[in-house]
């Protein structure tokens, strides 16, 4: 069998219902955006493999339902996540101040070590805007998270978050490599299989999330 | 010999199927005002494991039930003490028990079903019907399905309606065949095998008990005495499990201090196909109504909804009643004067938050909150279907008003994800607001606690599926469990909507009004999981597909359904848990059915089983998990598990 990746990463996006998760997965995975998109129910994730230095990094983006009650359910796919899209609506203000809801949220159920991001999205809709860019970049400043506004809609800065998380992601789990690696070893070692990879995605899912 | 210790085990005698609505039409040496009483065709299994048909006269069916004894059951008289009628039974009660009718299923020869599928007769004898039934809602059809299931039968060649009975024992067959392939025995042992074999046929119950004693005391005493260290126990697990290899079942050998219990967890019954109906026609549903509109015959109606759905051109008419909205035994003059009033109550509603000032609602936070993710939602809800799609659509605004009016009806429910989903069908179909927004209120009554704050209606229904998938499919069960989606988690969607984002609107139409019926159990919509489930088994389990891919799996099958196949594939399912002869208290609750930890009675009791002192625990069935009997075997006290010998009965 062809090798077709070489990383299989996890990653989640969250945030209130209807402030563009699946739009903005839909205009990754599919480079596309439907105005009259379906509420998401329950839970689904989309793959798209990228290629980051040279290495063909497959993403396995989760998607959720917003509404707080269903939250138990969705909690359940947090584990074993690298990655995590905090998502808001700059036209929303109260899906802004939820953000802080969502990062306790994580804290409790994700590993503490995920990597994070935090999207303004609908970023096109200016005149209706009730977030600026300004307190967005505070918040993250404030949690240390790296922040950036997008339109799903527009096509823009939806590329540039994934590829950012995600290299974020692969550098640091290079560094624990090398970390738990004698230096000098083998610089290919951290890689699995394709092939073996694929038969057991889990598993390997849930040794990485414990690097 | 250790036939006293069986007086000790309850005669068990259950239905397997009814079916209402039934008159006796003839029937030989039967008095004539017997005749034309109506009552309910049934398939029963007796104590012993023989199958017969009866037909029972309705004014016997309210005495019949709290009398659950069972002891005028016919009882197989080789090699047991003929039963007589207790004490305490009145003469009334004897009286219209002569009534009823029984025919044995190894002495039926042949039967017919006629005069589209109004009319059923057996016969016992070549050359003359005995019994003819006149079905009132013409759906013999149903019961031969049924009892095909239980008898081999052929067609004849000169009348395709005329079935001959060709096999009546099918399955002790099976299992004395499947017996009879055993060699792993050494000679001694196979003795016992032999003898149960050729005992069984006399005296099935008793030689299944002997034979089991006996494979017991092989698995705790044989160690010792014979063969030193072997260990016996894993052979016997294996010969059993071999001996029922032809029913596909699991044995486990669970060690306790005094005894070795072999609980073989039996296979359910084959599973019997059932087709569908033709949809509830105008002309049927008129013929229901008396002249001043009340509808007559609610069960039949509902009988006929569950076997076929109903002619889209009366939907419209009928949902109302399905969904409570139309009481069934209202005149049409009184439906008027409800609708009156339902209109005025629904506009005195929608006025109160569409009086809601500007300034109003910049101070009330939660009215805000739900209003704006009711609009999110029905921005979102259906726009592919043309009836919902287009820029400032009309039909738009009308799920808006509904679904802002139900939050001023239900407040603290308010609007949950998935409540758009549930009403476009309903708009869609009805057409009209407030007739539509009623229905909504009866189809969320239904389902009510899927949008429970705390989700503790979800994780039950969750809880119950995985249950009842674990009876009905321990395969799948397994292989889910060991990819860590024993939770169900992946059928949160199928279950919180009722299945609306899997099937096309003109099958989600078609499923609902069949799950609206209530038929023929609670939680009929888990059936419709496991049915899913259960034709989806092979790919799930040969593909190996771990955590991600059976999520995957399963969320792609939306709109890839057939909702026919299911719903028959879900009854068949269905019958073969509810003639189980190993069916658990856990799975009776979730059908809303006795438990039989708790004896039937009249009035449920507050608190079950807690201050009881009940002296005769160990043969009360289904206190505990197990049921246990204690035999004597050579001077030895073993205890079998009681479920393992109506396995091998049923
Ligand atoms: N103008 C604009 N609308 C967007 C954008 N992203 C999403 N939407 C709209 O916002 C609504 C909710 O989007 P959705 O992706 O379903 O939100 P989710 O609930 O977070 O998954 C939909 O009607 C989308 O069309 C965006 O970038 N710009
Ligand atoms: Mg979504």
């Amino acid at each position: 069998m062809a090798k077709t990746y070489d990383y299989l990463f996890k990653l989640l996006l969250i945030g209130d219902s209807g402030v563009g998760k699946t739009s903005i997965l839909f205009r990754f995975s599919e480079d596309a955006f439907n105005i009259s998109f379906i509420s998401t129910i329950g839970i689904d994730f989309k793959i798209r493999t990228i290629d980051l230095d040279g290495k063909k990094v497959k993403l396995q983006i989760w998607d959720t339902a917003g509404q707080e009650r269903f939250r138990t359910i969705t909690t359940a796919y947090y584990r074993g996540s690298m990655g995590i899209m905090l998502v808001y609506d700059v036209t929303n203000e109260k899906s802004f101040e939820n953000i802080k809801n969502w990062i306790r949220n994580i804290e409790e159920n994700a590993s503490a070590d995920v990597e994070k991001m935090i999207l303004g999205n609908k970023c096109d809709l200016d005149a209706k805007r009730q977030v600026s860019k300004e307190r967005g970049e505070q918040l993250a400043v404030e949690y240390q998270i790296k922040f950036v506004e997008t339109s799903a809609k527009d096509s823009l800065n939806v590329e540039f978050a994934f590829y950012t998380l995600a290299r974020d992601i692969k550098a640091k789990m290079e560094k624990k490599q090398e970390a738990s690696n004698p230096p000098g070893g083998r610089t290919g070692a951290h890689q699995l299989r394709a092939n073996e990879q694929q038969r057991k995605p889990t598993s390997w899912l849930s040794r990485c999330s414990v690097l | 010999m250790s036939c006293s210790s069986v007086e000790d085990i309850p005669e068990q005698c259950k239905d397997l199927f009814t079916q209402d609505g039934v008159l006796l039409k003839a029937s030989i040496g039967r008095s004539i005002s017997d005749l034309n009483s109506i009552g309910m065709l049934c398939i029963v299994q007796n104590s012993d494991g023989t199958k017969c048909i009866e037909w029972r006269p309705n004014d016997l069916i309210t005495i019949d039930s709290d009398t659950q004894d069972q002891e005028w059951a016919v009882v197989n008289t080789i090699g047991r003490r003929q039963r007589t009628l207790s004490g305490n039974m009145t003469s009334d009660y004897a009286a219209a028990r002569a009534r009823i009718i029984r025919i044995p299923l190894d002495e039926l020869k042949t039967f017919k079903c006629s005069r589209n599928n109004q009319q059923m007769q057996f016969s016992t004898k070549q050359g003359v019907w005995q019994n003819t039934f006149y079905f009132q809602h013409g759906n013999a059809e149903i019961f031969v399905a049924y009892l095909k299931n239980h008898v081999k039968t052929a067609k004849t060649r000169h009348d395709r309606n005329t079935y001959v009975v060709v096999e009546p024992n099918i399955e002790s067959q099976v299992l004395n065949r499947s017996f009879a392939e055993l060699d792993i025995f050494t000679e001694n042992t196979t003795d016992v095998v032999w003898n149960l074999v050729s005992n069984f046929k006399q005296r099935p119950y008793e030689t299944t008990l002997e034979a089991f004693s006996k494979l017991t005391d092989i698995v705790y005493y044989g160690n010792e005495g014979m063969n030193g260290k072997r260990d016996v126990s894993e052979e016997v697990a294996e010969l059993l499990t071999k001996s029922m290899s032809a029913l596909e079942d699991t044995t486990t050998v669970t060690r306790t201090d005094e005894y070795e219990v072999i609980n073989v967890k039996p296979t359910l019954p084959p599973r019997p196909c059932i087709p569908r109906g033709t949809p509830l026609s105008t002309e049927k549903w008129e013929g229901l109504q008396d002249p001043e509109g009340r509808v007559t015959e609610i069960d039949g109606v509902r009988q006929l909804i569950f076997r076929g759905g109903v002619a889209h051109s009366i939907r419209n008419s009928v949902w109302k009643y399905l969904l409570d909205y139309h009481p069934w035994r209202m005149t049409d003059a009184e439906i008027k004067i409800l609708q009156k009033r339902k209109t005025e109550e629904y506009f005195s509603m929608k006025l109160q938050w569409r009086s809601m000032t500007d300034g109003q609602e910049s101070r009330f936070s939660e009215y805000r909150d739900r209003k704006s993710l009711v609009e999110k939602d029905v921005n979102r809800t259906d726009r592919t279907h043309p009836f919902f799609a287009g820029d400032n659509n009309p039909n738009l605004m009308v799920l808006q008003d509904i679904l802002m009016t139900y939050v001023m009806y239900n407040f603290d429910l308010g609007y949950v994800q998935g409540m758009s989903d549930i009403l476009a069908p309903l708009l869609l179909l009805l057409g009209n607001e407030v007739d539509t927004f009623w229905c909504f209120v009866g189809f969320m009554e239904k389902i009510a606690s899927n949008f429970d704050m705390d989700q503790a209606g979800m994780k039950q229904q969750l809880v119950n599926l995985q249950q009842l998938l674990t009876f009905a499919s321990p395969e799948l069960a397994k292989h889910l469990a060991s990819k860590d989606s024993g939770n169900m988690y992946f059928c949160f969607r199928w279950l919180l909507v009722w299945f609306k984002r899997e099937f096309s609107h003109r099958d989600i139409m078609r499923l609902w009004e069949v799950l609206w019926t209530g038929l023929p159990c609670a939680n009929f919509h888990l059936f419709i999981c496991v049915a899913i489930l259960d034709s989806e088994k092979d790919v799930l389990i040969s593909k190996d597909y771990g955590f991600t891919e059976i999520l995957k799996h399963v969320n792609d099958l939306s709109m890839c359904l057939d909702v026919d196949r299911i719903l028959s594939t879900a009854e068949g399912i269905y019958h073969q848990i509810i003639s189980a002869p190993h069916l658990s208290d856990q799975i009776r609750i979730i059908l809303g059915i006795p438990t039989v930890g708790s004896r039937p009675e009249p009035e449920p009791e507050p608190e079950p089983q807690t201050s009881q002192t009940n002296g005769n625990v160990e043969t009360d069935p289904g206190q505990t998990d197990m049921e246990e009997v204690t035999l004597e075997y050579n001077g030895l006290q073993i205890s079998i598990v009681t479920k393992t010998v109506w396995a091998l009965l049923a």
